[in-house]
Formats: C-alpha cells, structure tokens, sequence
C-alpha cells in the first residue's frame, strides 16, 4: 500500500481569523551576560531577569503589575530551570494573580508559537492582555538535571551526539553537499549579523568581523564553526499582547499580529526517512502568509530564529524567498538592514546570546523594535510589515519539531 | 586529564517495553526495527502504533546491516555534563546510516580514518559490545 507521504503537510484552513486582532503593545528586554561563567563572579538569579524583563515591558507598554490580574500570562519553560510548574512559579515571582496560564513549551519556537496561542486566548474574549515573558541563567543559576527526549537517551547519547551541535553539523553537511553552499555563503550571513549587532546596543558581540575571521573561527562539529554557533547566555524577555481595541489607547504604536502559523513534528517524506532539508516552517510561514494576506515584497525585514548560520538559510529557501539550494541568490542579495532583504537585523541570536528558550523572543522583539522605527542605527527604511520565525527541538534524524512563524505590521 | 575522564561512565539507553526487542537483537547481533503489517512502512525510533497509519499490528524485522553514509560530523568538542565520557574518544564520527531497506539511523562510523568518511560511503554495521550489558550497532566501511 502506497502512502501519501505529502498529505500531512497539505493546507489548513483556520475557522476563524485572528488577523489583526491583537497588537504587541509592550517589549522588555535585559541585557545579556555570561555572568556565572567564572567562579567568584558577581550573579543574578533566574526570578531576577525575569522581574527585570516583565518591568521593562510594562514600562513600555505604560502598565503596571495590576494590571495584569486576572488576565494572561504565559510562561516559557527553560531547559536550565525546568519544574512542572514553572508557569505558576513564574505567578509566583511577579506577584501577578493570572486568569488564565498559558505556557510555551515548544522550545525556541515558544516566543513565536505564543503570539498565536495568545491572540486566539485574546480573540475568543477571555482576557484582553497577556504577559508573555522568559527568563534562563545557566550560567549563574542551575536548575537541576534536564531531561531528554526518549529518542535522544536511547537512540543519541549513546553514540556520542553532542547535542544540537551535532545534529546540525548533520543538516549542514548535507545541506553543503546537495547544494554546493561553501564557506563564503555561510559566511556572508554570519557577517551580516555580526555587522548588525555592532549597531545594536543591546547585544553582546559587537566587534565586526569578516568571512575570513569566519573561515579561522575553530571546528566545533564538523562543518559547524564557532561562528555557526549561538552562544548560551543568561537574559530575560518580554512582550505583551492587547486586543487590538485596547493596543490603540496604549503608550506605543501598536504593532498587529497579521498573520501566523505554527507546524509541529513535520516530516517532509517517510517518518523513518525524513528529507531534512526542508523544515516545518515551510507549512508554518505559508499560514502566516495567507493569513496575513501580504506578499514576500512587503516584507521588509526578516528575524529568523538562528541557532545555527545553516538553519537561517533553510528558512529563508522555505519562506519562498528564495527557491531551495538557490546559491545564486546567496550571493547576489544584499541582507543587510539598507539592502534587498534585510535579515538579522539585531544580530539575531548568534550575537545577542541565548538564554535557553528566551533567545528566540529576541525576534519578535526585534521586529517589533524596526516596525515601531526603534532600530535606531540599523533601522530598515520604509518598513511597514517583517516576518519572525522560531524552532525547537531537533528531532530524530530529522531538523525541528517546532516550528512558527508571525507577520507583524504597522497596520491592522 | 584523559586518564580521569576515562571513568566518566558513557550514557546508555533505558530499556523499555517498546524498544526492548532492539537491544535484545543487537545483543544477538542482529539489527531490528518495526515494521507495520498493514501499510508496511518502517518505523523508527520503536513506537508502540505505526505513526504512518495508526496500525496496532507492527512486527519486528531483521535488517540486512547495509547501508550508506547519508550525512556525518566530527565531533571535536564535548558539550554538556552527560556526555562528558565521551571525552577522551575525540575526534570520532558520528553519522546519519541510510539502511538499504529505508530507515535512517544514528551512529559512529568505526574502523576507519576520520578523513577517509564521506557522504554515499557504503557502510555495514558491527555491534560493539559496551561493557555494560548494552550492544551498540555501529558502522564500518564495506
């Protein structure tokens, strides 16, 4: 019996849609830090990025903690300090009596996964705010044993895989083979970033560098370099959802959640057999355009869920930018915040720092910095819609479990 | 340094109900996996339905071993508490084995030069046995 392997990602029509529902009406961000990482250092805990983050963002949208009883407030979970009940223990830090919890539990795809999940909450009237907010030390703080999935304690660890290092090295070095990318395009966009993070005062590595300081930066995984890498951080993020009724009376412009979608455990062939070159956010960026109901033209600015250089390049191919192994258009587009299609502009991930789960805010954050006309030295001219993307969890013999992606724009 | 790392113990897989007739095949030096008697698709890692169909009714079947390198990496640094046995090991490979009959498996390619092991290369598998009680199914060249 033959099976269709393509009917589990075919299109899925939503009932009802949340476009232009709901806005982002407040962002907080910390800096980040590797505090912790040598002995005797001075270190903040957890609960205090956290506290730090959710104050940033209530400033910014002009509300205060009050404000936030009975209302959302979703929690991300962390792989350095993961408890069952981190959602309430998150209530519990803020001093915040929630009327409704939602979590994010799709790894780095929660902050992007959660705009959603929290729009529909908004939508369907159960409250008309939502905190979503993550905090992770791993440096100064440890949580206790992290567990693993089933696939990777018994079919992983045991064979000496590192991790995501090593199962991206996989899709890397596949990815090399089939479409003939080298060195210099994964260099180029790990340039870009570096270049943008030196405009961005809120990253953590800043000195510019070149595809040549790519080329040395050490092996890790082969071919995955040091500069491929994200670098584990300690931070905290936030940002807060209003129906778009109460965004409007708010101290920011709001910026609309216009279009998103979310596609898990995607398999582009057999199960056993994966193609893992193409990944979910191929189904969850063509949701979130046909939501949207905007063109890849208008899209002026793209912040890509980065924990490795390769991963931002299969997304870009499986956004539609570009068609897939497409090296000519690697090397012909100017990606940085003035040029043909603006990615990265924070720096992304890669030089921001990654604090567990949290890094993936970055983001939407960052997308909401550039609609609002916030990006300061790196703001992309004339830019009314961008696209943030996030993943999680490598799955077996494959690329992400979880993927998402969100159009935001300046209007509704 | 390498000495001390030497008695980190290496992680080895919980046996459990589900995927127990693969350990028990490759402690008999056979390679097992499911396969689904109604849509005779393979499936891997062990499930207890076929996730292609939802059948009930899997079986396990012996493989043939044989396979090819579909994608590998050289792992030259340790990241993480656990896997710290691993240390004294590197630089060594591990690999994505495309097997003749269709599942993809995770594991190291042994018996060979690090630089020698390249994408399409054939592979066949041998079990080594890790000390404690668990065979893993490794690869070498073929």
């Amino acid at each position: 019996m033959a099976l269709n392997y393509l009917s589990r990602n075919q299109e899925r029509k939503f009932f009802m849609s949340i476009r232009g529902k709901t806005a982002i009406a407040g962002i907080g961000e910390t800096p980040t830090d590797r505090l912790g990482s040598k002995p005797g250092e001075p270190r903040k805990s957890t609960a205090e990025y956290l506290a730090w983050a959710a104050r940033l963002a209530m400033e910014d949208a002009g509300l205060t903690k009050k404000d936030f009883d009975s209302q959302g407030l979703a929690a991300i979970y962390t792989t350095n300090h993961s408890q069952p009940f981190w959602p309430e223990e998150v209530a519990a830090i803020l001093g915040i009596t929630p009327g409704v919890s939602l979590a994010g539990g799709n790894g780095g795809a929660s902050s992007v996964s959660l705009l959603g999940h929290a729009a529909a909450t908004i939508t369907a009237g159960l409250c008309d705010l939502v905190l979503v907010i993550a905090a992770a030390a791993p440096f100064s703080e440890h949580g206790g044993r992290r567990g693993e999935p089933a696939d990777t304690r018994d079919y992983e660890m045991p064979f000496g895989v590192m991790g995501p290092n090593c199962k991206i090295s996989f899709v890397m070095s596949r990815y090399m083979h089939e479409s003939g990318m080298t060195e210099d395009h994964f260099g180029k966009i790990a340039v870009t970033g570096r270049y943008h993070a030196s405009l961005n005062p809120n990253a953590y590595l800043r000195k510019p560098t070149t595809i040549e300081d790519y080329k040395k930066s050490r092996l890790i995984s082969d071919p995955i370099r040091l500069f491929d890498c994200v670098m584990p951080a300690n931070g905290g993020k936030a940002y807060i959802m209003a129906s778009a009724e109460r965004a409007k009376s708010m101290r920011k412009p709001p910026v609309y959640l216009l279009g998103w979608g979310e596609c898990n455990n995607a398999s582009y062939g057999p199960r056993y057999r994966a193609n893992p070159l193409i990944t979910g956010i191929t189904q969850a960026g063509k949701r979130a355009f046909d939501m949207a109901g905007v063109s890849h033209k208008d899209i002026r600015c793209l912040n890509l869920y980065d924990d490795y250089i390769p991963i931002v390049m299969l997304q870009i191919e499986d956004l539609g930018f570009c068609g897939k192994n497409d090296k000519a258009f690697f090397e012909k587009t100017d990606f940085t915040f003035k040029g043909d299609l603006p990615i990265q502009t924070s720096g992304g991930m890669i030089n921001c720092g990654q604090p567990s789960t949290t890094g993936g805010m970055l983001h939407v954050l960052e997308t909401v910095r550039q609609i609002r006309g916030e990006g300061g030295e790196r703001q992309v001219p004339n830019i009314k819609f961008g696209i943030s993307t996030g993943v999680g969890a490598v799955n077996y013999g494959k690329n992400f479990g979880c993927t998402a992606a969100a159009i935001l724009g300046s209007e509704a | 340094m390498a000495e001390a790392a030497k008695e980190i113990p290496k992680p080895l897989p919980e046996i459990t109900p589900v995927n127990q007739p693969f350990w028990d095949g490759a402690k008999a030096g056979k390679l097992m996996m499911q396969r689904c008697k109604d849509c005779q698709s393979w499936v891997f890692c062990p499930r207890p339905i076929c996730v292609e169909c939802n059948s009930g009714d899997l079986e396990w079947v012996q493989l043939s071993g044989r396979g090819k390198v579909f994608s590998f990496t050289v792992i030259r640094e340790v990241v993480g508490q656990a896997l710290r046995g691993f240390a004294p090991d590197i630089p060594y490979v591990t690999a994505w084995v495309d097997l003749d009959e269709g599942p993809r498996f995770c594991s190291n390619i042994i018996g060979c030069p690090i630089e020698k092991v390249h994408i399409d290369m054939p592979v066949q598998v041998v079990f080594e046995d890790s000390g404690e009680g668990i065979t893993l199914p490794k690869f070498k060249p073929c």
